[in-house]
């Protein structure tokens, strides 16, 4: 039986229901503003609530949320997975019959029942980029399938900001397919001017808003790709590797400018990768073997420093070190860039290279001029530019002689001022600037290459 | 695109479905009958009564009652919210833009997944609600036994299955047609206004396809390159490899002054290739061709010892074709019992082809083709009366009729060379785009301008020579015409330098003595045809052109190129290491585009025709048994005739690698892969194979009793890549399968519902 009245019975419940409210709202309120994804920052709520955010249980800490893909998880009910797996199954089988169309919108569905599924992302985008793209045959198409997997593999990064890799396989697809694929000087160029009419011209701006060179674009999503592994630490990678890529793709821009003849372009991007990659990478600190952490850049004092810090002997710090600069490379590319970067290798390569276009062109025979004396043609005297050019590289940075591409081109260099002697009916003089180079024992056995190569490109 | 439309033969399918559906009405009758005499004298009465009480309410059938049942089910449809249906629709398709939109940018592949979509979701919609509503009717009347009240009535329960069929079908109709027109308006709506101008039907007519490998010998396929789907094949280029289509009813009634070519080929590399090849894709040509010669004479290219012989005939050598059957003659005992087999089969093509021929040549040319393919067809006889590789009498008899005919090759060649052309007429090249459909089209004039080869200069050079001469115009005053070369080259195609090399080697040819000049009229000294004669001149290169243009010939499509209405096209690779890829209906004669919606409501009709059919399962099943089990009955039965009944035909056909289903599974637990075959003893193997061959059987009935319900989707994949493909092809097969499940299945449901106890259990 119970003693209290009505009235206090509703005074005792109303009490109860008050006392019971504070814990909850304590607990349980909602976060008071829009969690940013992918950046850790604290919210205000609930401890629940800051508890999901804290711990990234929430899709809304996971990254952007899509709302057909949340309906499609509902409709589903408890379904998601076979429908999913069935869905793969599907993308297959379009994928053997050639039914692009059917699989690229399977795959649409897929991530948006495993929205969080970084793994898929990384699959369809690699599939979609590499796969299909081979599938078509005109480059203009494999151009577009390429596109699509980038676009497939930023749209993840939306929904996935804490999935560090998927930024850093962004720039990576950027850099390494548009740059380095045997379709590279149309991707290169489509990258920039892209041949779809709808962008008049100009780069897609889903995937290159800026109108940059692609390697450039490359460096912007290695560097997210950094930050974000700031937060969320990249797994299953060397730490030093993940983390050399943005001045792995100014080397790689600088790269391709020389390659490709921009030389009023090639002295800065050489100069800034160095920048990069001595001043920026090489004063990083790393996580190494048995986390120990170190810095490639190193004084003798920041080595006893970090041994200090790490609680390890100067002795196995310095074998770290030593392990990962030899790892990366560290010294040939500061080497290397110091030395490109350089305005006389600028003039050298530049040299080289437009006496390359001048004997391809035809420029390599020798005239007289108006008074009768004989003028060597245009294409020797680039090479003979060259080829002193390349004598001197050598006399100032020493170490980079023995690296093969260096060689290759000074032999190359003298291969084509050989050939237009004998063009024009005259014997080489054996006393030019790389004699005593070519006749290395070292480097002969390069001869036959370059003789290789010298046909390929004036076939 | 992965679809090949074949026509569907009516007969063979009346034939099979007689076969199928008397087979199993004699086992059921049989089965009743032996079932009635073991229970007694009682049983064997009550069998014959009941069968012809059956039989009798077949033949009284009543259309008033039937409509009558067929309202009272539209009644108790709409009564179950059937039309709900529709909130489900509608709310898909407001949704629907989030899944599709921008999923592809390229406009093909957008209106696909549109067209896709819709016809999917209504046919996934109404599907279930159509087999609940068929499976649970009757059994929910049994159990609230109002079909009890329904059965006192003069109403025969065949009657009450066609009602309910019928009922149902109307709901059917009006839902799809409804939907139907909710989604054409959705489409056009929906649909990126960039890719609208791809919402039409294209109609093609597909043709015959085969092929020649690189050595230009005849072959079903082209060259494999490795993919996994072997739906196309590839040909080389820059070698002799060729696909070769035949389009039938090439008109010009029927296509006008042009036909229009579409192709959906795909490239293959061995290379690189070009930079242009990179940025403009594969190099192919079509090559439009009519050749009697090809088709009286390949088929003896099967045999590579007669390959020299069919060579020389393909080439309308026909002395030196007699010179290398002759050479064969004398070797016969060298031949084997096959290569005899491929000659008397190719024999008897040539007789054929002569024989067809020789009623539309001239009566001065009829016999020459009567007597070589009297010839053909002596030595086609010799040729199959060798019986086995010793058979040395059979080979020695072959030699004789052998030399005949290289006797009558030899006599008749010339004749037979004037009416056996090879006119090839080689169109601009073309480049492949791949995947872009329609985009790859190509207009072929009717007045078609090209270089003439040897053969076709010297048809032109013998006319143009012939009708001159008969008209004494190349003749004045026994001599070549004055003004003879700017006489040919204002008349005819030819430009006044190839007319005046042409009037030079003439007048050498009299000088020589090579052409005699008979008053005002010249003529070949030896007798001989002025084809015969040009064919030599232009093989002795003595025409070779001034003109760097070459010998620009004009040719007819229709008058030239179309023999008995056939179009041959043969298409080849022009770039050397590159391949192209195509099945049969990668290339079609394009007829006049249609409207969307002609397409549309196509794969309409056979979806409804599907859900009709899903009915029909749906109520017979109904009759037997109850509501649950009907569903799941009719369900497994459309999943699968719907997945998996093409893997059953590949099954029992043996087209399925892994044998049948024990092998398989020994397989599988022994992990061992189909090539390399079963770990297991010779009797073991003997036993599986042998139960093996009892359940394949089984397969095979399942096979025929189980509809095949991808027919109906046929239809939706041609409108969803953008084609209206002739009805034989689209919806005769979904026709003829509802048709052919519904009478079997009405005499079944009638049966049940009139043999089985009402009262529910």
């Amino acid at each position: 039986m119970n003693s209290l009245t009505s009235r206090q019975r509703k005074v005792a419940y109303a009490i109860a229901i008050v006392v019971l409210l504070v814990p909850i709202i304590w607990l349980g309120a909602p976060v008071s503003e829009d969690v940013e994804p992918g950046t850790q920052k604290e919210v205000s709520g609930g401890t629940l609530a800051r508890m999901r955010v804290d711990q990234e249980l929430g899709e809304a800490t996971l990254g952007n949320i899509d709302p057909s893909s949340t309906a499609m998880n509902l409709v589903l009910l408890g379904l998601r997975g076979p429908a999913a797996s069935l869905l793969h199954q599907n993308a297959i089988k379009y994928q053997e019959r050639k039914n692009w169309g059917k699989l690229k919108s399977a795959v649409e569905s897929i991530i948006l029942l495993q929205p969080h599924y970084v793994e898929v992302w990384k699959f369809q985008g690699w599939n979609l980029a590499f796969n299909v793209s081979r599938e078509w045959d005109r480059v203009t198409d494999r151009f577009y399938w390429v596109k699509e997997g980038m676009k497939f593999l930023i749209k993840g990064t939306g929904a996935n900001q804490t999935a560090t890799i998927l930024f850093h396989n962004v720039g990576d697809f950027i850099g390494r397919k548009f740059g380095n694929s045997d379709e590279k000087k149309f991707f290169r160029r489509y990258f920039v001017q892209d041949p779809d009419s709808r962008f008049e011209g100009g780069a897609d701006p889903e995937i290159n808003g800026e109108g940059k060179d692609n390697y450039q674009v490359a460096f912007d999503w290695f560097i997210q790709a950094n930050e974000r592994d700031e937060l969320y630490p990249v797994r299953g990678m060397t730490h030093v590797l993940f983390r050399k890529s943005p001045a792995q793709a100014l080397f790689d821009y600088a790269n391709a400018t020389t390659e490709e003849g921009l030389f009023e372009a090639s002295g800065k991007a050489w100069a800034d990768a160095h920048e990069q990659w001595t001043q920026v990478f090489g004063n990083e600190i790393f996580r190494g073997l048995n986390a120990v952490t170190y810095k490639l850049n190193c004084t003798e004092e920041e080595l006893k420093a970090l041994a200090e810090e790490n609680g390890v002997t100067l002795a196995v710090q310095r074998q770290i070190w030593a392990q990962n600069v030899n790892m990366v490379n560290y010294r040939f590319w500061e080497n290397r860039a110091a030395c490109e970067r350089d305005p006389e290798t600028v003039a050298t390569r530049k040299a080289i290279f437009h006496g390359r276009q001048a004997y391809a062109n035809g420029e390599i025979s020798d005239s007289e001029d108006k008074n009768g004396q004989l003028q060597i043609s245009p294409a020797q005297k680039l090479f003979e530019e060259g080829i002193a050019g390349m004598a001197r590289l050598f006399e100032n940075y020493p170490d980079l002689e023995i690296h093969d591409e260096n060689r290759l081109t000074a032999l190359l260099a003298v291969k084509y001022w050989a050939e237009i002697h004998k063009h024009n009916a005259k014997v080489p003089p054996d006393n030019h600037p790389l004699a005593e180079f070519a006749a290395h024992p070292d480097v002969l056995p390069l001869q036959s290459e370059v003789d290789l190569m010298f046909q390929r490109e004036t076939y | 695109m992965e679809f090949d439309p074949q026509p569907f033969n009516v007969t063979f399918g009346l034939l099979k479905w007689g076969a199928v559906t008397g087979a199993i009405t004699v086992l059921a009758l049989v089965v009743g009958l032996v079932a009635s005499l073991l229970s007694g004298t009682s049983g064997r009465i009550l069998f014959f009564r009941g069968l012809s009480s059956y039989v009798r309410d077949i033949a009284a059938v009543s259309s008033g009652r039937i409509l009558a049942v067929a309202r009272l089910t539209l009644k108790e449809s709409l009564r179950r919210k059937a039309l709900a249906i529709f909130v489900v629709f509608a709310i898909l398709l407001m949704f629907a833009g989030w899944f599709l939109t921008s999923a592809n940018q390229q406009e093909a592949l957008q209106v696909s997944v549109h067209i896709s979509f819709l016809l999917t979701a209504i046919s996934w919609l109404i599907l279930p609600a159509v087999m609940f509503l068929a499976c649970w009717s009757i059994p929910e009347d049994i159990r609230v036994r109002s079909l009890h009240t329904v059965v006192t009535k003069p109403i025969r329960r065949i009657e009450v299955v066609l009602g309910r069929i019928v009922g149902f079908g109307v709901v059917v109709v009006v839902v799809v047609v409804v939907m139907g027109v909710a989604g054409y308006i959705w489409i056009q709506r929906q649909v990126p206004e960039s890719a609208r101008d791809q919402l039409t039907c294209r109609v093609p007519v597909y043709g015959f396809l085969y092929f020649k490998d690189r050595t230009g010998a005849t072959a079903r396929t082209g060259v494999n390159t490795g993919d996994i789907w072997a739906f196309r094949s590839y040909i080389e280029g820059n070698s002799p490899a060729r696909a070769i289509w035949l389009f039938d009813g090439i008109t010009p009634e029927v296509l006008g002054d042009q036909i229009n070519l579409e192709s959906r080929f795909e490239a293959f590399r061995t290379i690189k290739g070009t930079a242009e090849s990179v940025e403009l894709g594969v190099e192919g040509q079509y090559i439009l061709v009519n050749d009697r010669r090809e088709d009286a004479f390949a088929a003896f290219c099967f045999s590579a010892t007669f390959r020299p012989f069919c060579d020389e005939l393909r080439d309308g050598q026909f002395q030196n074709a007699a010179v290398s059957l002759r050479e064969q003659a004398d070797a016969t005992g060298e031949l084997t019992n096959r290569e005899c087999v491929t000659f008397a089969t190719a024999a008897v093509v040539a007789r054929d082809e002569l024989n067809r021929l020789s009623s539309q040549v001239s009566d001065e040319l009829r016999t020459s083709f009567t007597a070589a393919a009297a010839a053909f067809e002596d030595a086609a006889e010799a040729a199959e009366a060798v019986e086995n590789d010793d058979d040395t009498a059979g080979l020695e008899n072959l030699a004789g009729p052998m030399r005949a005919l290289a006797d009558s090759l030899a006599e008749h060649g010339d004749d037979l060379l004037e009416e056996m052309p090879r006119l090839e007429v080689a169109l601009p090249s073309f480049h492949v785009t791949e995947y872009h459909e329609g985009q790859d089209r190509y207009e072929i004039p009717r007045e078609l301008t090209y270089t003439g080869n040897y053969e076709a200069l010297a048809r032109f050079l013998a006319e143009v020579t012939a009708e001159w001469n008969e008209a004494g115009r190349l003749i004045k005053d026994n001599a070549l015409a004055a003004d003879l070369s700017n006489q040919l080259a204002s008349e005819t195609e030819m430009s006044v330098l190839n007319t005046e090399l042409l009037v030079e080697v003439l007048q050498e040819e009299i000088d020589a003595g090579e052409l005699t000049v008979n008053g005002n009229s010249l003529s070949v000294a030896n007798g001989r045809r002025w084809l015969s004669y040009f064919d030599q001149l232009v093989r002795a290169e003595k025409l070779i052109p001034q003109d760097p243009e070459g010998w620009v010939l004009k040719a007819d499509l229709y008058d030239d190129l179309v023999f008995d209405d056939t179009l041959r096209i043969e298409v080849a690779c022009l770039n050397h290491q590159l391949f192209i890829g195509m099945a049969r209906p990668d290339l079609f004669v394009k007829m006049p585009d249609r409207p969307f919606w002609v397409g549309y409501s196509k794969a309409l009709f056979s979806t409804v025709l599907m859900l009709l059919l899903v009915v029909v399962i749906g109520v017979t099943a109904s009759c037997v048994v109850k509501g649950p089990v009907a569903f799941f009955l009719t369900f497994s039965v459309f999943i699968i005739g719907q997945t998996f009944h093409s893997f059953m035909i590949d099954i029992v056909t043996g087209n399925v690698e892994g044998g049948g289903m024990l092998e398989s599974v020994t397989l599988i637990l022994q992990q061992r892969n189909p090539s390399t075959g079963m770990d297991a003893s010779e009797l073991t193997q003997t036993i599986i194979h042998g139960a093996d061959t009892v359940t394949r059987l089984g397969l095979a009935v399942a096979s025929q009793i189980v509809p095949n319900f991808s027919v109906f989707s046929d239809a939706t994949a041609y409108v969803e890549n953008g084609f209206d493909v002739r009805w034989s092809f689209s919806v005769l097969p979904a026709i003829a399968t509802f048709f052919g499940f519904l009478i079997p299945c009405v005499l079944l449901g009638a049966a049940f519902l009139k043999f089985r106890e009402l009262e529910a259990k």
